[in-house]
């Protein structure tokens, strides 16, 4: 498939994510340690995915992987029937700690990605303050990271990948590190941008309520060595008024699902004890 | 003391609520870990140490310990400082020893920093280099002087080259210990912005190390001025330290101090100028921040 810059038309033309095979050693004192095992997974453009699984589970490998940052041992990934083999524009990762870059200001920050690449048109667009607005800093354009809350500078981050206009936003335990207030909030802005600029989006969380909330697939690892042990479909939340946190929380589906997890999570704990 | 202590107690809590308030607020503790400063104090304090320095110096002068020609007293000192200055023509002096300084001073940045950037990234340029620097960094850099007056005679040429060896071994590994500091994930995070190599170092990695150079610089300007005297010694007609050789053969212990205390002010001022460089140009690290 021939790269295609322009972003309305990577939208229409967007067939996903798909991960065959993937397998991660690593060497550590002189032993190896498989991280991961034959993971084979897609998701199809313009869904949210979750990687969720106990810590040490290696969903942040696949992530990272997915990225570009690290190389599978076996196996391949591709999006949109381009092999993944370096980082690039096209995969943009929101980390877990606030990675705004604290000598440029917020519109500085969120401007970063589109001034390397050069792209003039989506500068000229007004590209950036879209993006700003849409995660809710337009009083804060001018401020330097060091002046915000971590909330404010995970928006900033947010900000900053998709006005990069990705075909994937990856993100690693985004909202680990916030209060459960500002983290439902997060969750909701996510949810509100990624759903109007039709980005596919693959999570990494810990969190049940979380992962099941954000995510159209919940892709659920096992550990030692990280498999995938089950994909579990959100499909409910279709029925359910979009946005309505206390009906999502108190659907039969949400409890029946949230309790399916936590049992597997148990076994995973208990496989390790 | 348990005494003492559970009269305080029934001291206090006889007081009204906002008298009590108002007698909490102060505790007076001279000695804690972490306090702060206002300017105002810093300034004071500082002040208290120059002057609790220049009595002791006057008051030892004084007591006769050894002749007034070879220990004279802070105000024979300055008078003869501003002598220097008045009838001697010590201002020309002055500004070769600062010209050497920062000539030799800016060669010495201009090689080190683009190795030091390249070290502090690139772990295969730091494998070939850092054994070699870091050796270097040991040899004294005035044993080199025999060497340096056969090579380059007695000139400007071999003085800033013997100041440049005494700081630029030092000044590449520190740097790159700066560089290498950048935190991993703004660089990854560049990377998945889009960013190549060249991109990520300089709007990144060097980007990010700014300040940190410009910190290490200052620190290393100090070096450069201990090394200034040495250099200065050896076959020098003009320069602050060329006029201190002179007044040790006229046993002038008088004019050596004023030079003393000119590089020591020297130094402090360009030691302001650095901070002041870093203030203006970082303000996004705010404050308390390094």
């Amino acid at each position: 498939m021939p790269y295609i810059s322009s972003p309305a038309s990577k939208a229409a033309l967007k067939a996903g994510l798909s991960v065959t095979g993937v397998s991660k050693e690593f060497q550590s004192r002189g032993r190896t340690v498989q991280a991961l095992d034959d993971i084979t997974l897609a998701l199809p453009a313009g869904k949210v995915g979750v990687l969720l699984g106990p810590s040490g589970c290696g969903k942040s490998t696949l992530l990272r992987m997915v990225a570009g940052l690290e190389q599978p041992s076996a196996g391949n990934i591709c999006l949109n029937d381009r092999m993944v083999d370096q980082p690039g524009r096209d995969r943009g990762m929101v980390f877990q700690d606030y990675t705004s870059f604290p000598w440029l200001s917020v519109r500085e920050n969120v401007a970063y990605g589109l001034e390397i690449n050069r792209d003039r048109d989506a500068l000229n667009e007004g590209t950036v303050d879209h993006f700003i607005r849409a995660v809710g800093l337009e009083k804060f354009t001018d401020a330097y990271p060091h002046q915000l809350s971590g909330g404010m500078r995970q928006r900033v981050a947010i900000a900053r990948t998709l006005a990069n206009y990705p075909e994937l936003l990856l993100m690693d335990e985004p909202f680990g590190a916030l209060d459960p207030e500002t983290r439902w909030q997060m969750q909701d802005l996510l949810l509100d941008v990624v759903r109007k600029e039709r980005t596919t989006v693959l999570v990494v969380s810990h969190d049940i309520e979380e992962a099941l909330y954000l995510g159209d697939t919940v892709f659920f690892l096992s550990r030692h060595p990280g498999r995938l042990k089950e994909i579990i479909d959100t499909g409910f939340k279709a029925a359910l008024p979009s946005g309505d946190r206390e009906a999502f929380l108190q659907s039969d589906d949400y409890r029946r699902l949230e309790l399916h997890i936590r049992r597997l999570m148990r076994d995973e704990g208990r496989n390790a004890a | 003391m348990t005494a003492r202590l559970s009269e305080q107690a029934t001291g206090q809590a006889r007081l009204a609520p906002a008298e009590h308030a108002r007698t909490r607020r102060s505790p007076r503790r001279w000695f804690d870990f972490n306090q702060t400063l206002k300017g105002s104090q810093r300034l004071l304090l500082g002040s208290l140490g120059w002057l609790g320095f220049f009595l002791l110096w006057q008051i030892t002068s004084q007591m006769e310990l050894a002749p007034d020609r070879l220990y004279p007293g802070p105000a024979a000192v300055f008078g003869s400082l501003w002598e220097l200055f008045a009838e001697k023509n010590f201002l020309s002096d002055v500004l070769s020893s600062v010209t050497r300084i920062v000539l030799s001073f800016a060669i010495a940045v201009l090689i080190a920093l683009p190795i030091g950037l390249l070290m502090g990234s690139f772990a295969r340029v730091d494998g070939v280099l850092n054994p070699l620097l870091g050796a270097w960094r040991y040899l004294p850099a005035p044993a080199f002087i025999p060497l340096l007056l056969m090579w380059l005679g007695t000139g400007d040429t071999q003085k800033i080259t013997l100041l440049l060896m005494g700081v630029v071994f030092f000044l590449v590994i520190m740097l790159a210990d700066v560089t290498r500091q950048t935190p991993k994930v703004l660089i990854e995070t560049a990377k998945t912005l889009g960013g190549g190599r060249r991109t990520t170092l300089w709007t990144v990695v060097f980007r990010h190390s700014l300040p940190g150079y410009v910190d290490t610089c200052r620190q290393m300007l100090a070096v450069s001025w201990t090394y200034l005297v040495i250099a200065e010694i050896v076959a020098a007609t003009d320069g602050i330290g060329a006029m201190m050789m002179r007044a040790k053969r006229f046993v002038h212990v008088d004019d050596i101090m004023a030079g003393i205390v000119t590089i020591g002010v020297l130094g402090l001022l360009f030691d302001v100028l650095f901070r002041l460089l870093y203030r203006t140009c970082f303000p996004y690290l705010g404050r308390g921040h390094s």
